[in-house]
């Protein structure tokens, strides 16, 4: 009982991150149906940047996390706005493969600039600080992500609900013309959309950070987290969320009783499903374009 | 008409003589030039290891600073491969076939060296020190391919030994990379295993891009261990040891030589590697051994780039191709590929900063005429990643 306990909060725990991530791969499709392959690599650059703030500037945590969540958001509305914007004659698929060629770049960067040696940042919760209650094991760091994580889905949801941007952001994504013919500045829509992307998936990165750093460190994180969304139907906030929990916690059931050898591809599993039994995904509204 | 001819022939003797000797050099090989490959991860996976060939390329910088060898100057081609074996193999074919490289150094990793391996043994190729323990180099053996990491099967073995014998250990779990390189420690600890009549209480596999690791470890946790074996990448060994201390999970963690750069896994791990006990191939940085220390003095400190670590991995560049500098040394002004591999195979004896090196001439069925280290030793990481050595070198056939 006890493992099936320590199983579930686990798979909450890691659910978080993937939980972010795909919080941050939604916001971008929700205007602009592009799935952004680079998510996992801006959380990675920006976690060198708070690393390189923290070790050779010595500044204090606070200023250099904040510091990097301003680096976080005008990396992803300058990538939106010199790189997506050039796009000639965009389609979905060259957009996708723009975020791909991105991915590359900042990988190869961060790789050449910082080195592949395994680091770690310092932080003031230790990566393995945590609490046993009843021999149930929980990490104070995995504690900080979840809440992260439930705190973003939720301002993001209000924000999308009820505030003009939001609106603006969702109206883009129906109907970019339409948006644009009522006053809607689209570019500056988007370039913001993928400013506040980047910001939340930076956050998946920062807190990874404090216990193993190295250049492929958001790989599997933003893999699970693209699962996590297509599962929860790629526009829903809220649904990326649920599904991201419910992912984390399959793959440690999974892992803990059927077979650890098969829990990485789990998720895999899970899209494929997803996408033929239910293709809008489990929490997302079926919406149809109209003529 | 006849002082013309003999124009015309003098000329063309000339023109055919000033190309005699690239008519006769080997591949790779000028009058004042050798041209040796490698590759190395800079990127991707394994970066970590990217200091392996950057230790040999400083090494080369020092020989050539010395006069070279026998009057000609080591000109080395690396290229980083990101630990991809498509891109190991498509730079090597580049190379060989574009600037002709007369021998292969090192070269991290077990997937991207058997990317070439065949591609080099065709075409007879030196090939000295792959930078792996792996028993594909050597099993069977091939001609041009010279192997100087102990054998990861050995080392597996003489870790669940030393537990047993040693420490008493009577419950052991292995957790191991699920891939070529895992799999040989794996197939080494169960073979000391039943050599003791005993089996592995459980046996893990990580994938390599695994972030969550809790599963795993609790596996291994429901299974009781008295010592873990760990046989997965770096950041995979540092998670799990961390993990495991905070979800009291008391039990000795042994792992495999990569892991063993103490000051590294201390760092990583916030200082939960302490107590830790790995099998290493090199000499430890703080041993105070002669050579060691000069290496560090003469070639680290004047070569190596700004923010390079003087660490196992930097100074496994060098150990990994010693033999093969002095191989060529040995084969004198005539160098070419059959000399220098009969040359490797008289290497008897040599002590560099790892284990003895012994090669023999090729025979059909014998990896240890290929296999030239078949020693190890035990090491124990201390408080800041300082080490205690536990035991002599061990043989690990």
């Amino acid at each position: 009982m006890i493992d099936f306990i320590q199983m579930i909060v686990s798979g909450v725990a890691t659910g978080s991150t993937y939980a972010l991530m795909g919080l941050a791969m939604v916001i971008i499709y929700k205007t602009s149906e592009v799935p952004n392959f680079a998510q996992g690599d801006m959380a990675l650059v920006t976690s060198y940047f708070a690393m390189m703030l923290l070790t050779t500037m010595n500044m204090s945590v606070y200023l250099a996390f904040f510091l990097s969540f301003v680096f976080a958001a005008i990396l992803g509305a300058f990538l939106e706005f010199a790189i997506l914007r050039r796009a000639k004659e965009p389609n979905i698929l060259g957009m996708i493969v723009i975020t791909i060629g991105i991915e590359m770049i900042i990988l190869g960067f961060v790789s050449w600039k910082f080195g592949g040696e395994a680091k770690t940042m310092p932080f003031p919760i230790g990566p393995y600080d945590g609490f046993i209650i009843g021999d149930i094991y929980i990490s104070k760091l995995d504690v900080l992500t979840l809440v992260s994580a439930l705190f973003f889905m939720i301002v993001l949801y209000l924000f999308f609900k009820f505030s003009k941007l939001g609106l603006a952001m969702k109206a883009t994504q129906q109907n970019s013309v339409a948006a644009q013919i009522v006053g809607i500045r689209t570019n500056r829509i988007m370039m913001m959309t993928w400013g506040i992307s980047s910001l939340v998936g930076a956050t998946a990165g920062l807190l990874i950070a404090p216990t193993v750093m190295q250049p492929f460190m958001m790989w599997d994180p933003m893999l699970k987290g693209f699962a996590a969304a297509v599962m929860g139907g790629m526009t829903s906030l809220p649904g990326a969320v649920i599904a991201a929990y419910m992912l984390g916690i399959i793959e440690n059931l999974f892992g803990g009783y059927i077979s650890i050898e098969f829990k990485t591809v789990v998720a895999f599993v899970i899209i494929v499903l997803v996408l033929c039994i239910k293709p809008s995904g489990l929490f997302a509204r079926h919406y149809v374009k109209k003529v | 008409m006849k002082k013309k001819l003999m124009f015309v022939l003098f000329v063309s003797l000339t023109f055919l003589l000033s190309f005699t000797p690239a008519l006769f050099a080997e591949e790779g090989v000028t009058d004042t030039e050798i041209h040796i490959g490698q590759w190395g991860p800079q990127t991707g996976p394994a970066a970590a290891w990217g200091a392996i060939a950057r230790g040999s390329g400083d090494y080369f910088k020092w020989i050539n600073a010395n006069g070279g060898i026998n009057g000609r100057k080591i000109v080395y081609h690396m290229f980083d491969d990101g630990y991809n074996p498509a891109k190991t193999k498509a730079g090597v074919k580049e190379l060989q076939e574009g600037t002709g490289i007369f021998a292969w150094a090192s070269g991290v990793g077990t997937s991207p060296g058997l990317a070439v391996k065949d591609y080099l043994g065709k075409k007879n190729i030196p090939w000295v020190g792959p930078a792996a323990g792996s028993k594909n180099w050597v099993d069977p053996p091939m001609k041009n391919l010279f192997a100087t990491y102990p054998l990861y099967e050995g080392e597996a073995k003489a870790l669940v030994k030393y537990a047993i014998e040693t420490m008493g250990k009577k419950r052991i779990a292995i957790a191991y990379q699920n891939d070529e390189y895992g799999k040989n420690g794996l197939r080494g600890a169960l073979a000391e295993l039943k050599s003791h009549g005993m089996e592995a209480v459980a046996q893990v596999p990580f994938e390599a891009k695994d972030s969550d690791l809790k599963p795993h470890i609790m596996k291994l946790r429901q299974a009781k261990p008295d010592m873990v074996l760990l046989w997965v990448t770096v950041t995979h060994s540092a998670k799990i040891v961390g993990i495991s201390k905070a979800m009291k999970f008391d039990t000795q963690f042994m792992a495999t030589s990569t892991c063993s750069d103490f000051p590294l896994m201390t760092y990583i791990t916030k200082g939960a590697w302490q107590g830790v006990i790995c099998a290493t191939f090199a000499q430890l940085p703080g041993s105070g051994y002669p050579l060691l220390t000069k290496y560090k003095k003469e070639i680290f400190d004047k070569y190596a780039p700004k923010g390079e670590r003087w660490g196992l991995f930097y100074y496994a560049g060098i150990y990994f191709i010693e033999p093969m500098i002095e191989a060529m040394k040995n084969v004198g002004r005539d160098l070419t590929r059959e000399k220098f591999i009969t040359a490797m195979e008289n290497i008897k004896g040599f002590k560099g900063i790892g284990p003895e090196v012994n090669f023999a001439p090729y025979k059909k069925g014998d990896m240890y005429c290929r296999q030239g280290t078949s020693e190890t030793f035990l090491v124990e990481c201390l408080e800041g990643g300082k080490s205690k050595q536990l035991t002599e070198w061990m043989s690990t056939k």
